[in-house]
């Protein structure tokens, strides 16, 4: 009998094809640095900025995806596959790598900048670990309360300075039957309430929570979910079960405030516009606690340590935190720029950059999807969820939080 | 006969089977066996990994999320057995022979050609609060339109589950007509000489030989339900509060969410000894059937 | 059977039920970022805003330039999927190989772990071995993955291939790689066709493999760029470019869909009753 030999062949040209594929893979031009990412944002555009500037460029490749993410960027340091730079999170994900050697140390480089005053010392601590800084910031973003104009100026409403007004125009808003505050379920959105009113009642105590420190039964986490209950039932939110865009809601005149990033300027900017339509509020402390408390994300940029371009990558990290750069960034995204010299691209940010440089008046913390360990995170949100989408007694969410949290401290 | 053709064949039948076969085992294979030895260790993916024997398995049954999510799961397969195959089935039959079948099939296939982002977005306008179903209900002066599709348990996984099947409906029908096409006129012939029509010749005649057909629709249901991962994912990412979790969504969360990669291939371990077990108790029976009688086979003419 | 008219109307009929979603993916498709409503959504888009959005698709994002590595992967590897499959239930049904039951339910199985416990050992062993990020590594993938449903497919059509095709052939003098390729495929023609398009649109539409497993422009599919214009962050495109996009990379799968339909026409048998 005869032998089946195309089929066998047919086998065997996909096993060399893949092979020789294998032999002329591409590794990205060699001018460019190696960047993966999590971020929808215009590298490419940014990438000439820097080509002009320094001659230097970016090949970039985003994973959107933000779980899948992670896992790939900590399989591809393992295997030794790691691009020149990567993004990623502050708090317990860049610990875990710093942890294993992976990142390369940027201290030298924050001291350089914090001398020539591109960065503040708060920022700073959010990039150290055991005393040594890791990675540096693409952006540092504060968070604020966006705000319909149109809405504000319709009824009168004054924009707040206290917390008490904050719930007084609420109130008027709610009574003309639009939804005073956006809130979302799910992930990544479920915790900004809690964060607001936890750390906007006592600082202390957010801080202490997401350090293992307080349990999420304590007296004091239970009040805050008891302001949050308050508010639900007032009626002060929008629907958590909605998947409309905040910002769509707002144009479509159905929401008033929306609680986020300065990132969030560029998305809310593409349905109204900046200054007109929108402005942005610091968020009041519901408590007098000397400072307002602001909630901060940053996102950093780190070096691989094993990388054949490390060099050229720490010098790419200094460089995007140069007074140049950032004013470049922040035009691009129409953010608020970390660097205290380069100037944001718009007045609405001008004028809160300004308000959070005033000495003493607002007190920095890491939000808290950053500041809490991912186990528990994961758990928050889903009991936070639940609430929003139920709202009734906290207590048996916040058990719920607390069996997680008291797990994972017990290991950790 | 039967004897010479089983016996002759078998070095030609391994260079056919040989290369499918080898290649499966080795990429589809190694990813288990890893899976399997990751299932007894604590690993974060990045520090090496640390035996901590059956711990992962204690915890995953500990877990009293993992219920409701075993349960969803279970709705999950019944309802894609009901639900796509049926209504597959039925139009594979209905539209069989028509003259405009390509063209009324279109509209079935469509929805799988989708990508999974437009996919996403659709379920999201159609069954969020006050999205597309709901205000058409209110524009007929309809009952439900302020029912909360996405947010009350089981009544999310149910209307989840009719999504999945407007998606997927059509590929059913596509593989129950490829098995209609195979049925042989000789038998239909003969029953309908006999004054068999209608339902009483699909159930005594058309059923009985459409079962590889069938066969292959509820095996992959069955898999592919208990896998049930995606649309999950995207409409309520298994909650509110884990309401709607599926086994496939309790995986992903513990792996890719939490890092928990022992944990999550714990979940992967017992969600495919479920599969395994379910698709061996179904087609052993279904395939011995098909093996052992000759009846309803194409006595095609040859040609060459 | 019921007549004709009352099938091809109850089917037409639900076959717009059918299309109603889609036309809520175009219309809110026409509209641009600033006109699209939560509250609206069953109002019509305007052909202008489609093509300003379509025209976004293809100058401001990188989704185009991935076309045509998802057609390569769309339309190889099912094809070598198709084959290997075929080979596969020939060999069960036809040449009864030993153990035959138990090497197909091997291949089955392949099926049934998650993909998602997969990529991560995939992309650690293609690291390894150069073929992280290679058209070829994304080939050999999506043939191996697509294998075990052609040949569940495969081995059942076979099945219903009558026992004396084989000997008749056998008997003419033709080697078993002829019966094969000249008799068996023919005669299956509209499974293969079946496998192959199922096949070819999984492929296209994969998302998950092709994120982790290729990088540079050169491999990636479509799938990830398209993914990658939504990040939670902000960024990107506007909501209704990004709809509009995943309804254009969607357009080669339903042409597939529709050019194939030929394949589904014949065997008239039951047709006739």
């Amino acid at each position: 009998m005869r032998f089946p030999k195309p089929l066998l062949l047919a086998a065997a040209a996909v096993a060399a094809v893949s092979m020789l594929a294998g032999c002329s893979a591409s590794g990205g031009s060699p001018d460019k640095l190696k960047f993966v990412n999590d971020k929808s944002w215009d590298f490419k555009a940014f990438s000439k900025v820097s080509q002009d500037q320094i001659d230097m460029g970016l090949d970039a490749s985003t994973y959107a995806d933000q779980d899948a993410f992670v896992a790939f960027v900590k399989q591809s340091l393992r295997t030794g596959k790691a691009p020149a730079l990567f993004t990623w999170h502050t708090g317990g994900q860049l610990e875990e790598l710093v942890d294993q050697g992976l990142v390369a140390e940027t201290s030298s480089i924050w001291k350089e900048e914090i001398a020539k005053g591109d960065v503040a010392e708060s920022v700073k601590d959010l990039y150290t670990i055991d005393g040594k800084q890791y990675c540096t910031p693409i952006s540092v973003d504060n968070w604020v309360m966006y705000y319909d104009k149109a809405a504000y100026a319709e009824y009168g409403l004054q924009v707040p300075t206290t917390w008490q007004q904050l719930m007084d125009n609420a109130e008027v808003l709610k009574s003309h039957g639009i939804a005073p505050f956006w809130s979302s379920g799910g992930n990544p959105w479920a915790f900004v309430w809690f964060q607001i009113i936890l750390a906007g009642s006592d600082l202390q105590l957010y801080k202490d929570l997401a350090a293992g420190k307080a349990s999420y039964t304590d007296p004091g986490v239970v009040d805050a979910m008891n302001v949050w209950l308050d508010m639900e039932k007032k009626g002060f939110f929008s629907d958590p079960g909605s998947k409309t865009a905040p910002e769509t809601q707002m144009k479509d005149g159905k929401l008033a405030m929306i609680p986020f990033g300065t990132w969030y300027a560029s998305t809310i900017s593409q349905v109204l516009k900046e200054g007109d339509d929108w402005g942005a509020f610091p968020i009041p402390s519901i408590t007098d606690q000397g400072s307002t408390p602001v909630a901060i994300e940053t996102a950093p940029v780190c070096a691989t340590v094993k990388s054949s371009q490390k060099a050229d990558a720490l010098k790419y990290s200094q460089w995007w935190m140069s007074a140049k750069a950032q004013t470049a960034w922040s035009k691009q995204q129409g953010n608020l720029p970390f660097n205290p010299k380069s100037t944001a691209s718009t007045q609405t940010f001008r004028d809160i950059g300004k308000e959070f440089a005033e000495p003493d008046k607002y007190d920095f913390y890491l939000r808290y999807y950053e500041a809490t360990p991912t186990p528990i995170l994961t758990a928050a949100l889903d009991q936070f969820t639940g609430f929003m989408t139920n709202p009734g007694d906290p207590e048996p969410y916040l058990k719920g939080i607390e069996q997680v949290a008291k797990k994972y401290w017990a290991d950790h | 006969m039967t004897s010479k053709s089983s016996t002759d064949y078998q070095r030609g039948a391994w260079a056919f089977l040989g290369p499918g076969a080898a290649l499966v085992v080795i990429v589809l294979y190694l990813p288990v066996i890893y899976t399997l030895v990751l299932s007894f260790t604590r690993y974060g993916g990045l520090a090496d990994p640390v035996f901590v024997g059956g711990a992962n398995y204690v915890e995953m049954f500990a877990d009293p999320a993992f219920l409701g999510s075993l349960v969803n799961t279970a709705i999950w397969v019944v309802g894609t057995l009901i639900i796509p195959v049926g209504i597959g089935l039925l139009i594979a039959y209905l539209s069989f022979g028509l003259r405009w079948a390509g063209i009324l099939r279109i509209p079935f296939l469509i929805p799988y050609a989708l990508s999974g982002v437009a996919v996403g977005v659709l379920f999201g306008f159609v069954l969020q609060n006050g999205g597309a179903l709901s205000q058409a209900l209110a524009f007929f002066g309809l009952p439900g339109s302020d029912t909360r599709w996405l947010q009350e348990s089981p009544l999310n996984t149910v209307v989840m589950i009719l999504a999945a099947s407007w998606q997927g409906i059509g590929v059913n029908a596509l593989l129950f007509t490829v098995g209609l096409q195979s049925i042989p006129k000789e038998p239909l012939e003969a029953a309908r000489i006999d004054g068999a029509s209608g339902f009483t010749l699909f159930r005594t005649m058309v059923w009985p030989l459409l079962r590889p057909s069938t066969t292959i629709v509820v095996g992959l249901s069955i898999v592919n339900s208990l896998k049930t991962f995606d649309i999950v994912q995207a409409m309520t990412q298994g909650g509110p509060n884990r309401v709607s979790e599926t086994l496939g969504v309790t995986m992903y969360k513990d792996t890719f969410v939490n890092s928990d990669y022992g944990l999550g291939s714990a979940v992967a371990i017992f969600l495919s000894v479920i599969t395994v077990a379910a698709s061996v108790i179904y087609l052993r029976r279904q395939l011995s059937i098909g093996n052992g009688s000759d009846a309803g086979r194409i006595t095609a003419e040859v040609s060459s | 059977m019921i007549s004709r008219v009352v099938r091809t109307v109850i089917l037409a009929v639900l076959g717009l039920i059918w299309l109603v979603p889609i036309y809520l993916l175009l219309a809110n498709a026409g509209k641009s970022v600033a006109d699209y409503s939560g509250d609206a959504l069953w109002e019509p888009g305007s052909i202008g805003a489609l093509f300003a959005n379509v025209g976004e698709v293809f100058t401001g994002t990188d989704v185009p330039s991935g076309l045509a590595a998802t057609a390569l992967y769309a339309l190889v590897a099912p094809a070598i999927a198709v084959v290997l499959g075929a080979a596969i239930g020939f060999a069960v049904i036809v040449l009864r190989v030993k153990h035959g039951f138990f090497w197909f339910f091997v291949i089955f199985c392949g099926t049934v772990f998650p993909l998602q416990m997969m990529v991560l050992p995939w992309f650690d062993v293609y690291a390894r071995i150069g073929l992280f990020d290679t058209q070829g590594g994304m080939l050999l993938i999506y043939s191996v993955v697509a294998t075990p449903f052609s040949a569940f497919v495969m081995r059942n059509f076979f099945s219903g291939i009558s026992e004396s095709v084989f000997e008749a052939a056998v008997v003419d003098g033709a080697g078993v790689w002829r019966i094969f390729t000249r008799i068996y495929l023919p005669m299956s023609a509209s499974a293969l066709a079946v496998v192959f398009i199922l096949q070819a649109t999984w492929v296209w539409n994969d998302l998950l493999l092709s994120l982790i497993l290729t990088q540079s422009p050169e491999t990636r599919p479509v799938m990830p760029l398209l993914n990658a214009l939504q990040s939670v962050e902000g960024g990107g495109p506007g909501y209704t470019v990004i709809l509009t996009a995943a309804l254009i990379v969607s357009i080669p799968t339903a042409l597939l869909f529709l050019f194939t339909q030929r394949f589904f026409q014949r065997g008239l048998a039951l047709g006739q009753y």
